[in-house]
């Protein structure tokens, strides 16, 4: 177990590598006047040495060695626009925990709403009428169907108008936390509840449970005994890509909501071009996906006994 | 009415599916009768209907399945009116068991061996505790698993296909079964281990007085294990009779192509026989004899009307008109005229 | 029906033949004679007159959602297409003027000039209700909605088309070769592995950022990655019709490689592909809508629903022009529903394990 983590880990040193070196080249592409406050002012002298005092002017793997060794020193640089000669990392330092703690309540509340939805539609499928699998399936239709960026508004906009809810975020204020959350849950609902409706049906096909029929388990032990759990585990797997669901969502959440969060910040970065900010952010949020991506498999592999002899039965 | 001797009789049964909106007749009123404590093999090629037949006294047809007709006797009881959750539960297992053919997908992954023998010991031998528990290890090492304490906590990845088969055996034996019901039992297994496994059944058999139903397209198993055999072809049984009687002296066309396809029975440097054609389409009705299209000395008859069972000896009765006084005399082919012969020498 | 008969055939020749035999009225000694025995003739018994086409549309129409909301997009896009030929001569991106009783700011009554009539005034068509002037209204700066929206669905369909077939090709392109040849399977599963970790949306974003925001750099940004999913599971199916057991049995028979690819390989695969085609077109126009809020979007003299549901949501807070979001996003959910059930419509029907009921 502990050499497959080890092995997994240092694959995900290495994607981050891979992603910072060509998210970093990519960035080397960005317009200019990211890097100055009042670029229209500047005549072209002052902007070739302002460039050069930032280092830009260097060549490629120069630029890059200087900026891995920032990486390691925890300097990513300062900002340039947003708020002028401020660290980057001081700034978006500030504004994370509020963002990592809307983030995980969110993706609590999509497990503990969208694990008995599937469950629900996957009993539903049974029935006579499947009218809770219908119902189910509409809601996650809808919702993967239509925007998150117009469901959102809508929900700020209606929902705004709950009682103690408002329109915009307010830390010292419970209620208002709800709009936000409940709106960047909702995709990742969707999301399990489909694919877990999905890997019970599938499970409840296979063998194992037509031999736990003939032995003359009762159906319903079968289903949480046999099918939940081996439907929950490939399940893991999808919890990179809901926390990847959950950064991007949080950007427009954020943002709409007015909250002093990392998602908002981001999206204000690049309205007001603050090249070295944008930078940041981008590399913190790969990392982030990559660390979830590495939660999922350690989670997997902890769950399916298969796994850590490396013969990944089945699986997606 | 349901034969006193028989601890399961089909009788009529009809057992329809619904498939891509057409209907399929998959069983076109069998009767059978299983004797106490017997080993009876059911006999087809692919396709033929013995899976769904035997499925059926279980209640585990296919939810696109279900029993248009007749009725499956067993203990007084009619299994073919039972639509409930609840009554199945009273047979499955308790009464008749199952070992089903692919030992690699049968097993749960991710539950313990033990854990999974464990269910049918709570379900069936009213046991708690360490007793469960230890009885978990006997049905283990009865299935000839050793070090059956540290096998328990395994899971099935840890076991090769032969042992996991031995597992699945160990489960239908611990629910305490009168009949079990071995579907392909050694079909997805190595041919060393097929014997093995198939000596592990017949060995529990005689120990648990079981009554054993094996469902195989395989000659070479039937010869071994089974003391009468039954033959289907497109959902009908057309031949059933005591091993050798089938084996030594088989009246249907059918049975006789069969025979002869036994690749024992080839010629070095010959071509081995195969049966020509495929097995009618059961979303169409079936007239007459289902094998006459593709059976060389069929009758005109065979077109018409279905042949009724013409009884050979007590225990042995073929559904062909070959039988019937009127038809000419046909000897079965050459080919295995002389199994009798060889049959003394050798095992088929 | 006829079209779809031909493999039923033999198996109605079999019928017939059968059926013929049954109805002649035989002789007591005719009936026991031996019957003409025609070796073709039990061939034609097992045909169950499967065919993985018809199989799939047969699944498919019985979806009645899925027929229905197949109706709903097919007239959308007829309509979308065909709307500039309606007699409705507004250009969307021309700002309207129309003629209005000025109204005194104090007192609120109509400026009436010197003989008592109403003095009319030309100002901005902006912000007027739908209406017979302006079918579906105008927006803050005197836009017609109508043609707006219109041309809108045409370019956010443009984009998702776009993106769609760029997935498609590519990802066929690079899963074949992927597939096929061994030595380049492991540098691109590694590859796979690093590149699907990266937030597509984010992807997305620092590519809008670098370059010129435009129907281009959005069709570009969004194509960057797609096109992995797809080649990805091409090249699983080229390797499974490469090692596969019952692939390899079948070739073992003389089953011909060509043959293998048409009967196994293709038909799979354009299934699979038409609906990754119909799923990537709501995402397109998912993240259009995204990119187009974070101030990246396409530029305001494109048309797009991203941009009309961004003008929307900026008076969203003013009930009387609510009209302006609500307007654009119901024509937006309509498409992006209708995409995504009939691709997973379509999905599930072209799956042979749901060709049984």
């Amino acid at each position: 177990m502990a050499k497959y983590i080890g092995k997994r880990l240092l694959r995900s040193l290495l994607t981050l590598f891979i992603i910072i070196t060509i998210v970093f080249s990519l960035l080397r592409l960005m317009p200019v006047e990211g890097y100055f406050q009042n670029f229209e002012k500047m005549s072209s002298t002052q902007i070739r040495v302002g460039l050069q005092q930032l280092g830009l002017t260097d060549p490629l793997p120069v630029q890059m060695a200087k900026f891995w060794k920032g990486v390691f020193q925890g300097d990513l640089g300062v900002s340039h626009k947003y708020r002028v000669g401020v660290s980057v990392l001081d700034i978006i330092g500030g504004k994370m925990p509020l963002s990592l703690s809307i983030g995980l309540c969110s993706l609590g509340i999509a497990l503990l709403l969208g694990l008995p939805l599937g469950i629900l539609m996957a009993r539903s499928t049974r029935t006579r009428w499947k009218i809770g699998d219908r119902l189910g399936t509409v809601f996650v239709v809808v919702i993967q169907a239509v925007p998150a960026a117009v469901y959102y508004l809508l929900i700020q906009f209606y929902g705004g108008r709950l009682p103690g809810a408002s329109m915009f975020f307010d830390a010292g204020r419970p209620a208002t936390w709800l709009l936000p959350i409940f709106s960047l849950a909702l995709g990742n609902i969707a999301y399990y509840a489909m694919w877990l409706r999905r890997y019970m049906v599938d499970e409840s096909n296979k063998d194992y449970v037509k031999l736990a029929r003939a032995k003359g388990v009762p159906t319903a032990e079968i289903s949480r005994k046999h099918i939940f759990r081996n439907a929950f585990v490939p399940l893991v797997q999808f919890i990179p890509t809901s926390v990847i669901l959950t950064l991007m969502g949080s950007l427009y959440v954020e943002s709409l909501y007015s909250i002093p969060g990392m998602g908002g910040l981001l999206v204000t970065a690049i309205q007001t071009q603050d090249n070295t900010l944008v930078q940041a952010l981008v590399l913190i949020y790969a990392a982030i996906s990559i660390l979830g991506l590495l939660v999922g498999d350690i989670l997997m592999a902890i769950l399916d006994p298969r796994i850590t002899l490396g013969q990944k039965e089945g699986g997606r | 009415m349901p034969n006193k001797d028989a601890i399961l009789s089909f009788e009529d049964l009809e057992i329809h599916f619904t498939l891509r909106g057409q209907i399929l007749r998959a069983i076109r009123g069998v009767s059978l009768d299983v004797a106490r404590g017997e080993a009876l093999a059911i006999v087809g090629e692919s396709g033929s209907g013995k899976s769904v037949f035997t499925k059926s006294a279980m209640g585990l047809l296919d939810a696109n399945g279900s029993i248009a007709g007749g009725h499956i006797w067993y203990d007084g009881k009619d299994l073919a009116a039972y639509r409930t959750e609840k009554e199945w539960l009273t047979i499955r297992g308790k009464e008749i068991a199952m070992v089903m053919q692919d030992p690699m997908t049968s097993l749960n992954p991710l539950k313990t061996v033990g854990d999974q023998i464990l269910e049918a010991v709570l379900l069936h031998q009213g046991l708690r505790g360490e007793a469960a528990r230890q009885a978990v290890l006997e049905a283990l090492a009865a299935v000839g698993i050793d070090d059956a304490p540290r096998r328990y906590r395994q899971y099935p990845h840890e076991f090769s296909g032969g042992m996991r088969q031995r597992v699945v055996i160990a489960i239908a034996v611990a629910c305490r079964p009168k009949i079990l019901i071995c579907d392909e039992p050694t079909t997805a297994l190595d041919v060393t281990i097929q014997a093995q496994i198939l000596d592990l059944i017949k060995q529990l058999q005689k120990k648990l007085d079981l009554t054993t139903i094996y469902i195989t397209h395989d000659l070479g198993v039937v010869a071994n294990v089974a003391d009468r055999i039954a033959v289907m072809y497109a959902g009908d049984i057309v031949e059933v009779g005591r091993c050798e009687e089938v084996f030594y002296d088989p009246k249907h066309p059918y049975t006789w192509a069969l025979l002869s396809s036994l690749p024992q029975l080839g010629v070095k440097g010959q071509e081995l026989y195969s049966i020509k054609g495929t097995p009618p389409n059961l979303f169409q009705e079936v007239k007459g004899d289902a094998f006459a299209p593709r059976n060389p000395r069929a009758l005109n008859i065979d077109f018409v009307e279905r042949p009724p069972f013409f009884e050979v000896s007590p225990t042995h009765k073929a559904r062909t008109w070959l039988l019937d006084p009127r038809a000419p005399k046909v000897e079965p082919p050459e080919l295995i005229r002389h199994l009798r012969q060889q049959g003394g020498s050798r095992h088929v | 029906m006829a079209l779809f008969r031909y493999k039923d055939s033999k198996t109605q020749a079999l019928a017939d033949h059968l059926n013929e035999t049954a109805q002649r009225q035989f002789t007591q000694e005719e009936l026991f004679q031996f019957a003409p025995y025609d070796p073709d003739a039990g061939e034609r018994g097992g045909y169950s007159g499967y065919s993985y086409w018809r199989s799939t549309l047969r699944a498919f129409r019985k979806d009645r959602t899925a027929m229905f909301f197949l109706c709903v997009i097919a007239l959308t896009l007829l309509f979308t297409f065909l709307e500039p030929l309606i007699p409705y001569d507004r250009q969307p991106n021309t700002i309207y003027y129309t003629e209005r009783a000025e109204i005194n700011l104090f007192t609120r009554q109509p400026v009436l000039d010197e003989n008592g009539d109403p003095v009319v005034k030309v100002s901005l068509a902006k912000d007027l209700a739908p209406g017979k002037e302006f079918w579906f209204g105008t927006n803050t700066i005197g836009q017609d909605l109508w043609s707006q929206i219109w041309a809108g669905t045409r370019n956010s369909l443009a984009i998702g088309f776009a993106v769609a077939c760029v997935d498609a090709l590519l990802g066929i392109l690079v899963g074949v070769l992927w597939g096929y040849v061994r030595k380049l399977d492991f540098l691109f599963t590694e590859l796979y592995n690093v590149f699907d970790n990266v937030p597509q949306t984010l992807l997305v974003i620092i590519i809008s950022y670098i370059l010129r925001p435009g129907m281009g750099t959005m069709i570009f940004a969004m194509c960057l990655t797609s096109w992995l999913q797809t080649a990805r599971f091409v090249r699983n199916q080229v390797v499974i019709i490469r090692d596969r057991d019952y692939n390899l049995a079948s070739r073992c028979l003389g089953t011909s490689t060509w043959h293998i690819i048409t009967r196994n390989l293709l038909p799979y695969l354009v299934s699979i592909i038409t609906m990754r085609m119909a799923l990537a077109i709501p995402a397109a126009i998912n993240n259009e809508v995204f990119i187009t809020y974070i101030g990246l979007g396409v530029p305001l003299e494109t048309p797009t629903l991203g941009n009309l549901v961004e003008a929307g949501r900026k008076v969203m807070s003013e009930a009387a022009l609510r009209y302006q979001l609500f307007i654009p996003v119901i024509i937006l959910a309509t498409i992006t529903i209708s995409f995504y059930i009939i691709g997973n419509a379509f999905a599930d029907a072209a799956d042979p394990k749901n060709h049984v009921n």
